[in-house]
């Protein structure tokens, strides 16, 4: 039981009268009593909201909108707000304030960095499982989508794009769904394969090989890219890693920006470094299944480093360095059996691919 | 009878501008520790809820910011739940899947790649005096001030027509009468808030705001950046010193003592506290903000704070006669 003189306001007029207040938990439950004017009436607590300002406690009723109790009484305020607590009447966002300033960044830290763990450790495996879980017409119709666009800003060469599709179909790929293959010219030293199983090869790349082996690495490469869905499944990381990102902002509507970007730059999309190594050391394998020179994609790596003149430091690359990739393969060479098989067909096709390159 | 009625008039209006000129004081006392914990909250249970608890998390921030804001030493205060708010996001929401969707429709179906696009241009545009309209109503009747509360008085349609009528001049003016839409927008819908039986006046007009920002822009580059500072004030005073209120014949009058010495101390202010601290600063940078405006905004005027009626009608139920205001939504 406690009393106490109040400002009420009673929303009819903005002027204030000056009250007696009352609240008892006594009976079943809380309520405030009331007297102005004479008058005495209550206040159920299932009804009321308070907000303290120091020693001051505003309360206001629901049902009455407009009306407004103001106590300026430490004591009551603080008694009020363990009643209402007792009552259960406090929502979570003021429970948790109640923690006061040390506790809750204490809290924020500790989710944060269970946040950034989940992040770096969690996610990568979770979406690329999820991204198995996608069927394979998604695949088709990211890579068509993206195919469609880039061919109209492009040019196609269709007389090397015919040999280069001649030559990779005497190579076993272990491709599950069919590929197709186009030579772009252009001088960017690039290939890149899209999900619906088209591998794009530049100009420039196919002028700097001096042998099949070079082009047959690179093309089990690329394959192994398509094989494994490494595009998708980046695209299930990049995606999941914005939503986390953009949650802990509060950001829903770059979620739409990321897709969109990501389904324009298909290209230049990095895969992770794992999928890069996945990528060359299947790749490899394609090689020695099909009896041609592993070598090849040693030599496919130097002509990349002689590209990249400037180089990036590890931690911010995503590739791992040229460098470091050939000398992977170098040693996984060394460790295995293969045989080599001289292709005559395989090498008269990619001279033929060479010399159209003169007309 | 009528003379009588008239003497009654008389007498009550002459007692009423016996009230004496006041300076109104206008404060702010929210702090940058406090607002940060209610960030923090916020932060959490939006986390927690995977988004959804964002509507309640603007509820509890603007209900901190009103309720430091006082005037007088009588705090203001946001009624607005999240649970209303949540309702405006749906909405929003669904009327961006109906809008897409009437696109997509265009460009796969109809193959009309140019209608699609214009038609998506006409929806947003069409939206902005809907959600201009909606979004003053649901504020304000959610702001309230010793008991009274504040309403918005515009009528929908007759925003909806003028805004149209103001775009397509501001199209065939090659943008100019931009300033004169902005400006018309502004003063119309400041000139519908009531706050019970107090009207809100509003002097702001189209050719004051071109020049202002005309001058703004030029000395902006002429002085490599350093007006900014002083643009930012011009127009801050100009937006202050133009509002006002109203009751019978009473009033009360605004005007800006802000400077351009002070916008420079409060943005570069803001920049380095935020930047210093990753981002975290910022809501001690919002409190400084709010604290500059309310110290910078002087009020005199007549009007006796303890005699304003109640009048604005109460919209405890968003199913009621305003069922068909689709966009009585908080965006502000």
């Amino acid at each position: 039981m406690s009393k106490t003189e109040a400002k009420y306001f009673d929303g009819q007029s903005s002027a204030s009268q000056q009250i007696t207040i009352d609240f008892d938990e006594g009976m079943n439950e809380l309520r405030l009593q009331i007297i102005a004017n004479g008058v005495l009436f209550a206040w159920q607590a299932k009804n009321l909201e308070f907000e303290q300002y120091g020693n001051l406690l505003e309360i206001r009723n629901k049902i009455y909108s407009g009306a407004l109790l103001q106590i300026d009484d430490k004591g009551f305020s603080q008694s009020f707000y363990e009643a209402m607590k007792q009552n259960k009447r406090l929502d979570i966002h003021k429970r948790l304030l109640n923690f006061g300033f040390s506790k809750l960044i204490a809290i924020a830290v500790c989710l944060l960095g269970l946040i950034i763990l989940a992040y770096f450790f969690v996610l990568p495996p979770v979406a690329e499982k999820s991204a198995a879980l996608l069927p394979d017409s998604v695949d088709e119709q990211i890579g068509n989508m993206f195919m469609e666009s880039f061919l109209k800003k492009s040019n196609v060469d269709t007389g090397k794009s015919r040999y280069l599709e001649q030559f990779a179909s005497k190579l076993n790929l272990k491709n599950k769904k069919p590929l197709h293959f186009a030579v772009v010219k252009s001088d960017e030293v690039n290939a890149f394969a899209l999900p619906n199983g088209q591998i794009v090869v530049y100009t420039a790349i196919l002028n700097n090989m001096e042998s099949s082996d070079e082009l047959a690495a690179l093309l089990g490469h690329e394959a192994t890219h398509i094989n494994n869905r490494h595009s998708t499944k980046m695209l299930c990381r990049n995606l999941a890693g914005y939503m986390i990102v953009s949650l802990l902002f509060s950001d829903v509507n770059g979620l739409m920006a990321v897709l969109a970007e990501n389904a324009q730059q298909l290209h230049s999309l990095s895969y992770s470094r794992k999928f890069e190594q996945e990528a060359d050391e299947e790749g490899l394998k394609i090689l020695i299944n099909n009896n041609i020179n592993p070598n090849g994609m040693v030599k496919l790596f130097e002509q990349l480093e002689k590209e990249q003149k400037i180089s990036i430091p590890k931690i911010i690359s995503t590739h791992p360095l040229t460098k470091e990739r050939k000398e992977n393969m170098q040693k996984i060479i060394s460790e295995s059996v293969y045989v080599i098989k001289s292709n005559n067909n395989l090498n008269s096709i990619f001279e033929q691919i060479k010399k159209s390159n003169l007309n | 009878m009528e003379a009588t009625i008239l003497i009654n008039y008389m007498e009550t209006s002459t007692i009423q501008n016996t009230n004496p000129a006041q300076n109104y004081r206008l404060e702010f006392f929210g702090k940058g520790s406090e607002y940060f914990s209610i960030m923090i909250v916020n932060w959490l249970l939006t986390l927690i809820t995977i988004g959804i608890y964002y509507p309640w998390a603007r509820a509890k921030r603007l209900r901190y910011i009103y309720g430091q804001t006082a005037l007088n030493n009588e705090r203001f205060h946001f009624s607005g739940t999240g649970q209303e708010m949540f309702r405006g996001f749906i909405k929003i929401i669904l009327f961006y899947i109906v809008i897409v969707a009437l696109y997509m429709v265009l460009v796969t179906a109809v193959k009309l790649l140019l209608l699609a696009v214009l038609f998506l241009y006409l929806a947003i545009l069409a939206i902005i005096p809907f959600a201009i309209h909606g979004s003053f109503r649901y504020r304000m009747s959610r702001t309230s001030y010793r008991g009274i509360r504040f309403g918005y008085r515009g009528n929908r349609n007759e925003l909806v027509k003028n805004f149209f009528k103001w775009v397509l001049f501001t199209i065939l003016t090659f943008g100019i009468y931009s300033a004169w839409l902005q400006m018309n927008i502004r003063s119309y819908t400041h000139k519908n808030i009531r706050y019970g039986n107090v009207e809100f006046s509003n002097n702001c007009s189209g050719g004051d705001w071109f020049f202002l920002n005309l001058k703004g822009y030029f000395l902006t580059i002429i002085t490599l950046g350093i007006y900014s500072f002083w643009w930012q004030r011009n127009i801050f005073n100009y937006y202050i010193d133009n509002m006002g209120m109203n009751k019978d014949d009473q009033k009360i009058e605004c005007h800006s003592t802000a400077t351009g010495g002070g916008f420079f101390k409060l943005l570069v202010g803001n920049v380095l506290i935020t930047i210093f601290t990753l981002g975290f600063g910022k809501a001690w940078a919002d409190m400084r903000t709010q604290r500059f405006i309310f110290d910078n905004v002087k009020m005199t005027g007549n009007i006796n704070l303890d005699e304003i009626r109640q009048t604005e009608e109460e919209y405890t139920n968003a199913f009621g006669d305003d069922a068909m205001d689709f966009f009585e939504i908080d965006l502000a």
